[in-house]
């Protein structure tokens, strides 16, 4: 390792870990100084998280927000060029510490999912006229093998809250969100709608069969699945209205064979 | 690699306080500077953003995360993203610091000061070579504010800078505010910094407010202090006019209020001249 490298190594690791012996040769002014890098290290980093999670630390508070960030911050050093992915992994880290309130890190995967959205590449999707154009002449061997390819802004979460009420409610600064269960897990979907990340909440079949489509299963095999929960019928209606759904979303990219 | 042009407007850092009064309609500025990697995005509002801005105004990208004095070298992938935007914005020039920000494993996102020795010039002469081949046109390195320096320094930062211009072809972007406070931190004279830097290689001044102290700190979050006024008049004296523009990255007032600050820079900027052409 290289004097430069070794240098850079000490200086970092003081700069992570107020407890890190000062570098070879450091006196009482370095850490004067190393004291204000430290600050500038962490406040920019917490700030990030707050940024990012807005609606997280209402609900969470803003003094227990601030353990977590700091939490976070010295578990995951950021590794990446871009301040944008300081805030990855923070729903597993409210996870493990707001184990009685779970809703904690089910609201920050969503804001997570929102802010990845935001940037997310460009995709022009698929409208009704142009999906019955695709698919205009497939035989039902064809609608079986169908596939679709979603933009890259959707995400696909599970809650077992009413985020849509939890999200207008904190965004209004109102941080009692006790009385916002579901009485049944529900499937969140996230995209962009042109410029703005949006979402909305399904019901948990419509999530399983977003993540088959996403792991390659063709209609068929969704539309197996969907008439061994409904019956035939029902599944043909509801597959027939989630495609619709999903099309006028602005979800599918393009479809498959 | 082609020379840069000396641009003697004067402009503001594009923050998100004023996309708003940036998308309305043109503002009195020159030119507007960004954070390279607020836009090193895959798609969205952003790059729309700042594509609307460029439609109507000069663009600068200014970046944060480079790392030039990296002792692990530049980050290809990064430079990739940063080619792909300067190709598509088309700036009057791309900037960055001289500093360093990561090592192989963390990034600090912060300007890490370095230490000034004949070790790291050579790394930080390699590294700007690179990125200036991998961009494709030479860049500016802004001289940083420091609140440490180190023990095996050889020379002064004026130096390092100077040679690292006479080695890479690169230009500076000198940040007046940042002599000031390091002048302050490290107790040297801050006509000794200006005498010593080759100012034919300036393209751009950033201005800056700081928070006074036993140690200043970099802050950006105040009014431009007049001791960084009084040190603008000398450089411009010195220097002639070239691209001036005001930073302020917290408390970041309300978008009149910092188009006055940057006429208080026409202001000084025009009377040094004046009197270093009547002297």
């Amino acid at each position: 390792m290289s004097g430069l490298a070794r240098r850079q190594q000490e200086f970092l690791a003081a700069l992570l870990d107020e407890e890190a012996p000062l570098p070879a040769g450091w006196q009482v002014r370095h850490a004067r100084g190393l004291a204000i890098y430290r600050n500038n290290y962490r406040g920019g980093l917490i700030d990030t998280l707050r940024d990012t999670y807005p609606r997280t630390e209402v609900l969470a508070g803003e003094a227990a927000f601030a353990r977590a960030a700091a939490h976070h911050c010295i578990t995951h050093p950021p590794s990446s060029w871009t301040l944008d992915q300081v805030g990855a992994g923070f729903s597993a880290t409210c996870a493990e510490l707001f184990r009685d309130d779970p809703d904690v890190a089910e609201l920050a995967a969503l804001e997570w999912a929102m802010q990845e959205a935001f940037v997310a590449r460009d995709a022009v999707p698929l409208d009704a006229p142009a999906f019955a154009a695709a698919t205009a002449h497939w035989d039902e061997a064809g609608w079986d093998g169908l596939k679709l390819v979603f933009v890259a802004s959707m995400h696909l979460l599970r809650t077992s809250r009413d985020l849509p009420r939890m999200w207008h409610k904190l965004g209004n600064g109102e941080s009692d969100c006790e009385a916002d269960c579901l009485t049944e897990p529900h499937s969140v979907i996230v995209w962009r709608e042109s410029e703005r990340p949006v979402f909305v909440l399904r019901p948990p079949w419509e999530g399983e069969a977003l993540a088959a489509f996403r792991e390659g299963a063709g209609f068929g095999r969704v539309c197996g699945a969907l008439a061994a929960k409904f019956g035939e019928e029902r599944a043909v209606t509801e597959a027939g209205a989630m495609l619709a759904r999903w099309i006028g979303d602005g979800l599918v990219e393009r479809v498959d064979q | 690699m082609n020379d840069i042009e000396t641009y003697s407007g004067f402009g503001l850092g594009l923050r998100k306080d004023h996309y708003a009064d940036f998308l309305e309609g043109p503002v009195p500025v020159d030119f507007v500077e960004v954070i390279s990697e607020n836009f090193m995005v895959d798609g969205g509002k952003p790059l729309r953003v700042l594509e609307q801005v460029r439609s109507r105004h000069d663009v600068v990208l200014h970046g944060v995360s480079l790392s030039i004095g990296s002792a692990y070298g530049v980050d290809e992938a990064y430079l990739a993203r940063l080619r792909a935007l300067a190709d598509r914005i088309e700036p009057l020039w791309v900037s960055d610091h001289l500093c360093w920000t990561r090592t192989s494993a963390h990034n600090s996102h912060d300007l890490l000061p370095l230490p000034l020795t004949t070790e790291a010039l050579n790394v930080v002469c390699e590294n700007v070579e690179r990125a200036q081949e991998a961009l494709g046109r030479p860049m500016l390195f802004e001289n940083p504010s420091s609140y440490l320096s180190f023990p095996e320094d050889e020379m002064r930062e004026w130096e390092f800078l100077s040679e690292m211009v006479r080695r890479t072809g690169c230009y500076l972007l000198l940040d007046v505010n940042n002599i000031y406070v390091s002048a302050h931190n490290h107790d040297f004279s801050m006509r000794d910094y200006i005498g010593g830097l080759p100012l034919e290689s300036v393209r751009q001044i950033h201005l800056a407010g700081h928070e006074p102290g036993t140690i200043i700190v970099d802050t950006h979050d105040r009014a431009v202090a007049d001791g960084v006024w009084a040190l603008y008049a000398a450089v411009i004296a010195k220097l002639g006019p070239v691209a001036t523009m005001i930073e302020r990255d917290a408390n970041i007032p309300a978008l009149p209020e910092l188009l006055r600050e940057l006429g208080r820079a026409r202001s000084v900027g025009q009377a040094s001249l004046s009197q270093a052409n009547a002297a």
